[in-house]
């Protein structure tokens, strides 16, 4: 990669993992760097920037999803794709440059952990995924209706797709929505199949008497199972950070 | 009773077992089911204490037929008393795996009537939510010492994982607070399961169903009784070699009851718990022996430093260990260096040869480490600084913050102890 060309244009994107695949293989066929990558949801204007809007291709997307599989490993797949769900600075670039250079080294480039990008790139997947399993674990739901239930999250990182699809395995006779109130977007799923759509304005109706039981109830086991001569804020503090109280039922 | 009043009850009696965790199995949904395992167990709150809350944790009854000194639930004690009934416990956990608030049950019991009946209420509960409600959650079950084998069997395909606590690590502490429990009502049943899994893993022809798939655990009290940390830890390293146990939980004595047998403490110990777990790491993913760590001259841990640090002061002739060429092994033994790490380390030495700045990039936190290491035959201090003293002295001196510093020495000119970032501001502003 040392002997590409750098150019000085900011690349558009529309913001799919399928769009900032295209933008790997022109850059790679080219040989070109951009200088930076923003999806185009997220672009300030700014009058120095030369802009290039790159469209999204699925069939080139798709020719470079098998080629990382083929050519580099499933490893690398799973870094890069993790890496775009989380909230990285930059995380575009860093994905580009972490591909292209694995295209000519091959597997190998998740060893070389003292390449900063490619350092930055699995720390990115670390974040998305830990922060994924620690809302399998924190994410509530509420009975809404009958056999329906909803739960509300707040998440740094952009996971509500692979979290979906651990409530899929775990209950899947159960109607559910998730909404990432973040984003503004709802997983919703029919105990058949699921679908992710936008949601600036949903109602939720109330819950049911049955959910009030045992939402009580939880709170109570929650109180009672804490031994008082232990105290630790600190320690459940560290566990279960702030940012994610709002959307619990019991009150640490 | 209502059930608000009976979780209560049997929720505050069974706080003072220490596991939790919901790990080891990977179960498998079916289509119609609910719920599946999940191989490294998922957390879903932290009470006040800080301890995980990953499963719904109760007892069946507290109504308990036996007087152990130490225990909240001694039939001698007035409290107040509940007992659950099989569906009951079924509908709660079913209902609070529903909303994701749980991982699963972990159930245990008092003794009542007699262990045969308790247990044979367990099997009833398990049941239910195995073959009536298609429940492929986490179960942790107690198994009551003294119960039939029969009933081990038929609990063991149905559950997760088993346990029997200890609870006393001698048999004169066992006669002292527990008289009407025996040695070897409770080691029996343990050797009975280890082998019963054993058999399960080689001859999968015979047995279908899997027993206990994520194994069996146990629990010791620390600070009722006068037994010696090293006694404790040989203790567990001879079950995790013998028994194959999963887990050995310690749980610090908390005074609840009075009673002349048992000593009255302002605080759980809690460092000395601390400790044990520590050390219990080192044996189980580190390679450590117990003797290592501990021997007659020294049969208690050290307050100020942690098991490793304390071993490798003492073990000083084994260090510095160049990080470029040690194997995973040796990397283990350096202080601060965690089975992460290590991994890291290995990983990225394939391609680059390390430095102490590299080793920083890669996320390894050398705050231990640095005194114990060397990078391409360097140390990060000037040579002749790499003695115990120097070493102790900074040890101890970043973690003054947590730990209090008890010794105290005149000082001299020549100090030991490294500028801190304060000290160093403080040099250049002139603000001495």
């Amino acid at each position: 990669m040392s002997n590409w060309k750098l150019v000085n244009t900011t690349y558009l994107y529309d913001g799919t993992f399928d769009g900032l695949l295209t933008i790997v293989f022109e850059s790679y066929s080219h040989k070109t760097l951009p200088q930076k990558i923003v999806s185009e949801e997220e672009y300030i204007q700014n009058f120095l920037d030369k802009t290039q809007y790159i469209n999204t291709n699925y069939e080139k997307a798709k020719r470079v999803f098998e080629g990382i599989n083929k050519n580099i490993c499933y490893e690398a797949l799973y870094n890069s794709f993790y890496a775009f769900l989380s909230d990285g600075k930059e995380k575009e670039i860093k994905i580009l440059k972490y591909l292209c250079d694995g295209f000519d080294i091959g597997p190998k480039i998740n060893t070389m952990l003292t390449i900063s990008y490619v350092f930055s790139v699995i720390n990115m997947r670390k974040r998305a995924l830990s922060e994924c399993h620690k809302l399998k674990g924190l994410l509530r739901f509420m009975e809404i209706g009958k056999n329906l239930y909803y739960a509300s999250i707040h998440p740094d990182n952009n996971i509500i797709e692979p979290l979906g699809h651990h409530f899929i395995k775990r209950l899947p006779t159960q109607n559910f929505i998730i909404h990432d109130k973040n984003r503004n977007i709802c997983f919703l799923y029919n105990s058949q199949e699921y679908k992710i759509i936008d949601s600036t304005n949903l109602t939720i109706p109330d819950v049911t008497e049955e959910e009030q039981k045992y939402q009580e109830l939880w709170k109570l086991f929650f109180k009672t199972i804490a031994i008082q001569e232990r105290k630790n804020a600190r320690c459940q503090m560290q566990f279960m950070p702030k940012k994610y109280w709002q959307d619990l039922i019991e009150e640490p | 009773m209502d059930i608000f009043d009976k979780l209560k009850i049997l929720a505050d009696s069974a706080k003072y077992d220490a596991s939790c965790s919901s790990s080891g199995s990977n179960r498998k949904n079916t289509n119609d089911g609910i719920g599946n395992g999940h191989v490294s167990g998922i957390c879903h709150s932290w009470g006040a204490d800080g301890r995980c809350i990953s499963l719904l944790k109760i007892l069946f009854t507290n109504a308990c037929m036996y007087d152990c000194k130490y225990c909240i639930n001694r039939s001698s004690n007035s409290v107040p008393r509940a007992t659950f009934t099989p569906r009951e416990v079924a509908d709660l956990t079913i209902h609070f795996y529903k909303r994701n608030y749980i991982e699963g049950l972990f159930l245990s019991s008092a003794v009542i009537k007699s262990p045969d009946y308790t247990m044979e209420r367990l099997v009833e509960t398990a049941s239910i939510l195995r073959n009536e409600y298609h429940f492929h959650g986490y179960i942790h079950c107690k198994t009551i010492p003294g119960c039939s084998q029969e009933l081990i069997d038929k609990l063991g395909v149905l559950v997760d994982r088993m346990s029997i606590n200890i609870e006393l690590p001698s048999n004169d502490s066992l006669k002292l607070l527990a008289p009407q429990k025996e040695k070897d009502g409770i080691l029996k049943p343990m050797t009975y399961i280890s082998n019963t899994l054993k058999l399960n893993k080689m001859d999968k022809s015979k047995y279908k169903e899997k027993f206990v798939p994520a194994g069996q655990t146990t629990q010791l009290m620390v600070g009722a009784t006068p037994e010696t940390d090293l006694k404790i830890l040989k203790l567990s390293e001879g079950m995790y070699k013998s028994l194959k146990l999963k887990r050995v939980y310690y749980s610090a004595y908390v005074s609840i009851n009075n009673d002349k047998n048992l000593p009255t403490l302002e605080k759980p110990p809690l460092l000395r718990e601390n400790r044990l777990y520590q050390a219990d790491w080192l044996l189980r993913f580190y390679g450590f022996q117990a003797d290592e760590l501990l021997n007659e001259e020294h049969p208690n841990f050290n307050t100020l430093l942690d098991p490793k640090c304390d071993w490798a002061l003492r073990n000083l002739d084994k260090f510095p260990i160049e990080i470029n060429t040690a194997n995973y092994h040796t990397l283990l033994r350096i202080p601060g260096i965690g089975v992460i790490s290590a991994k890291k380390i290995i990983t990225a030495r394939r391609e680059f040869l390390l430095d102490f700045e590299s080793l920083k990039k890669l996320g390894v936190v050398l705050k231990r480490a640095q005194y114990f290491i060397t990078c391409k035959g360097k140390y990060f201090y000037e040579v002749n600084k790499f003695n115990k003293n120097f070493i102790e002295t900074n040890l101890l001196y970043t973690e003054r913050n947590t730990i209090p510093q008890k010794k105290f020495e005149q000082l001299s000119m020549f100090d030991t102890l490294l500028p801190t970032k304060e000290d160093k501001i403080k040099c250049l502003t002139g603000s001495l």
